[in-house]
């Protein structure tokens, strides 16, 4: 067969189509069927999920002063792939972050494509670095966006403010329960980068703003706090106590005024700080609160109306044997009415007062002021104390629980236990946490009083109130706890400390006073706890000489701060004028 | 004999050459336009990311200013200022107090209110 002309191109045109329907078909199997797959492999390479971060919500006072907020920093790294001069940036970084040169030499060896070199730069600093290494043409070193904690006020209420961790997680404190809502959502975009790894903006890809954290407000006021911090310092220094805690309460809303507590710590240098340093002692510490207690007492007995409030008592003229073991009182009386078993604070007096009402309704009444569980405050770790259930006390409990033995509480607890009388026998809930709000101000949440249960009834705690004014009185366990020109009612509580290896610590004591005032309509409850304190003389070691002062001052300033007006009739104050800082070293 | 040779000429259709020539002119003119349009859009992200970055910066400057300002305002700052003498306390004297009774609350701000008639809850 002879090929002519005409076969051999149409052979040559088939030859082509074949070929270009083959190169066809390929560019359809890669364009469309293995469209997705490729996609993705190509948009591995170049497209990047860039995070943004959401800033941690700022934690604020009652009055809206800053308490802990955020401070730009950047976190400097390298890529030892892309760098171009080290002998000339080694120097530069040396003088820039602070870092020894050996050190930058061994983090810069080899040929590692991120290394930290320092965390939180200031804002400043690493902009001077930028510039520079701009100016040097200096390549391979890169800044990465954070943000440090700052704490304005340092050590005070670093107990109830807490901190965050590494990674801006709050790990104590209100940082840590309200870590919901202070630590925002963060958002991210997709991006592409050039070749040049700069971001190429016309192709971003989906994209979603971060949602910053909420601001939460406490219901701390700073300065009924810093009244507090000075009185606590200022004790500490005359007293030279192991431990202290003050808490400030106000009593119809639960809401927590000031809580200080020592030792403390400062909250911008924590890793500097010891763990005994960092507890909030007010709620997870337990404490025999000694005769303070003995208002559950008095008022259980007055409730189930077992005794009146003049109902005389005998109290066995100072020395009562019950179950073989003896009840002492620390002066001899007689016969005591109920009001004078709390001014005079008889132990004799408040073991019959509770076993008028027996062992079972006594230890429902202890639970029912809410001691034996969380009082529910929005802070971490608090614990619930101890009050063993009437099966398991001793043939004497019933006489040592009603002067604050053989129970642990915490104090929070105790100024719980003393807001109740004052709020008429509700039992309120406390909050630190007054609300939540955007940056804007918005109300995301507000918080308001719980009232957990009617304890006693009004009448009762009215007649509670009014015995413990006596306390605050000439008469009374606590006379140096007067402010002039209030009244007050309170309670004394002289506690010996309790030895973990059984039994109780010979001169050692944790003195305490509690306290409300005005008597009429409280504004505030207060209460001071000295553990192991040290007084010039022993016999001076009492709740009503060594914390009773402490309470009067701390309740004065903080009377004058909220504008309490003072009564005629009960004596002017000898301070003149309105004080909102106090200078304790004076003293 | 032969026949007048003729000068043989390829017409030229003119209009269809016309259109021939605004077609590819429309053509290379989309496709400058395209270019160029592209190129704005990238210099526009390239001037939206400079802005992004001012903001950025502007922002850090303006946290930076804010945490100084609390820092310096704030409690343990003021009262170190107080003990270095650069700030005064002047007490303010009885006579000069004017009290105006509990300030009002924003409703809901508390559970609890005080209700200055007494008759409204009979």
């Amino acid at each position: 067969m002879k090929w002519n002309s005409r076969i051999r191109c149409a052979l040559v045109c088939l030859g082509f189509t074949a070929l270009f329907s083959t190169f066809s078909f390929r560019l359809i199997y890669l364009q469309m069927i293995k469209h997705d797959e490729y996609a993705g492999l190509a948009a591995e390479k170049h497209v990047y999920k860039q995070a943004i971060y959401a800033e941690r919500g700022s934690i604020l006072d009652a009055n809206n002063e800053v308490l802990a907020h955020n401070a730009p920093v950047e976190t400097v790294v390298a890529d030892a792939t892309h760098l171009n001069n080290r002998e000339v940036l080694i120097p530069l970084l040396r003088d820039a972050l602070k870092i020894p040169a050996g050190e930058l030499s061994e983090k810069l060896e080899g040929n590692r494509r991120y290394i930290v070199l320092k965390r939180e730069v200031p804002e400043a600093v690493a902009v001077a670095l930028k510039g520079k290494l701009r100016a040097q043409n200096l390549r391979g070193i890169y800044f990465e966006r954070d943000s440090t904690r700052i704490y304005p006020n340092g050590p005070m209420l670093c107990h109830v403010i807490g901190f965050t961790d590494f990674e801006h997680r709050g790990i104590q404190g209100v940082e840590s329960s309200m870590e919901e809502y202070l630590h925002g959502q963060d958002g991210y975009r997709y991006i592409e980068h050039n070749r040049a790894g700069q971001e190429m903006v016309l192709y971003r890809g989906q994209e979603r703003t971060p949602r910053n954290g909420y601001q939460v407000r406490l219901t701390i006021d700073l300065n009924l706090q810093n009244i507090v911090e000075n009185e606590i310092d200022a004790a500490m220094r005359e007293y030279t106590p192991q431990k202290a805690t003050i808490i400030l309460m106000r009593p119809q809303t639960g809401e927590i005024l000031a809580m200080a507590n020592r030792p403390n710590f400062d909250l911008n240098q924590r890793s500097e700080a010891k763990p005994e340093q960092m507890k909030n002692r007010a709620i997870i510490d337990m404490m025999e609160p000694g005769s303070t207690f003995k208002i559950v007492s008095a008022a259980a007995a007055l409730n189930e109306h077992k005794v009146r409030p003049d109902t005389t008592i005998f109290c066995e003229n100072g020395l009562w044997n019950f179950g073989g073991r003896p009840l002492h009182d620390h002066r001899a009386y007689a016969d005591l009415s109920v009001r004078d078993i709390l001014v005079k604070s008889s132990n004799i007096g408040a073991a019959k007062l509770a076993m008028s009402v027996g062992d079972q309704k006594f230890y429902e009444y202890i639970r029912r002021f809410g001691f034996g569980e969380r009082t529910g405050i929005e802070l971490p770790g608090e614990i619930g104390g101890v009050i063993r259930p009437p099966q398991f006390w001793s043939k004497i409990s019933i006489t040592r629980i009603p002067m604050g033995h053989e129970v642990g509480v915490t104090p929070l607890q105790m100024t719980s236990a003393m807001a109740t009388i004052a709020n008429g026998g509700k039992l309120v809930t406390p909050r630190i946490v007054k609300s939540i709000t955007t940056e804007e101000g918005k109300a995301v949440s507000t918080f308001s009083p719980v009232v957990l249960r009617q304890v006693i009834s009004p009448e009762t705690a009215a007649q509670i109130g009014n015995a413990l004014r006596g306390v605050v009185s000439d008469q009374g366990t606590a006379a140096s706890a007067a402010v002039p020109g209030f009244a007050i009612s309170g309670k004394t509580g002289t506690a010996q400390k309790v030895d973990p290896k059984g039994g109780y610590e010979h001169g050692k004591y944790v003195v305490s006073f509690s306290g409300y005032l005005p008597s009429e309509h409280p504004e505030f409850v207060g209460l001071v706890v000295l553990d192991d304190a040290h007084t010039t003389k022993p016999e001076l070691n009492y709740g009503g000489l060594v914390a009773g002062p402490i309470f009067s001052r701390v309740a004065e300033k903080a009377a004058r701060y909220l504008d309490l007006e003072p009564h005629e009739e009960l004596g002017k104050s000898p301070v003149a004028g309105r004080v909102a800082l106090t200078d304790a070293s004076r003293r | 004999m032969h026949a007048p040779r003729r000068k043989a000429f390829n017409s030229i259709n003119a209009a269809s050459l016309a259109r021939w020539i605004a077609i590819t002119a429309a053509l290379a003119l989309t496709g400058l336009i395209y270019v160029y349009l592209t190129l704005q859009l990238h210099d526009l992200g390239d001037r939206t990311k400079a802005l992004e970055n001012d903001l950025t910066s502007l922002r850090a400057q303006n946290e930076v200013a804010s945490v100084q300002i609390a820092a310096l305002t704030s409690r343990s700052a003021m009262q170190r200022r107080l003990k270095e003498g650069y700030l005064k306390m002047i007490p303010i004297s009885e006579h000069n107090i004017v009290r105006l009774g509990a300030p009002a609350r924003p409703p809901g701000e508390d559970a609890v209110q005080s209700v200055a008639n007494q008759r409204a809850g009979r």
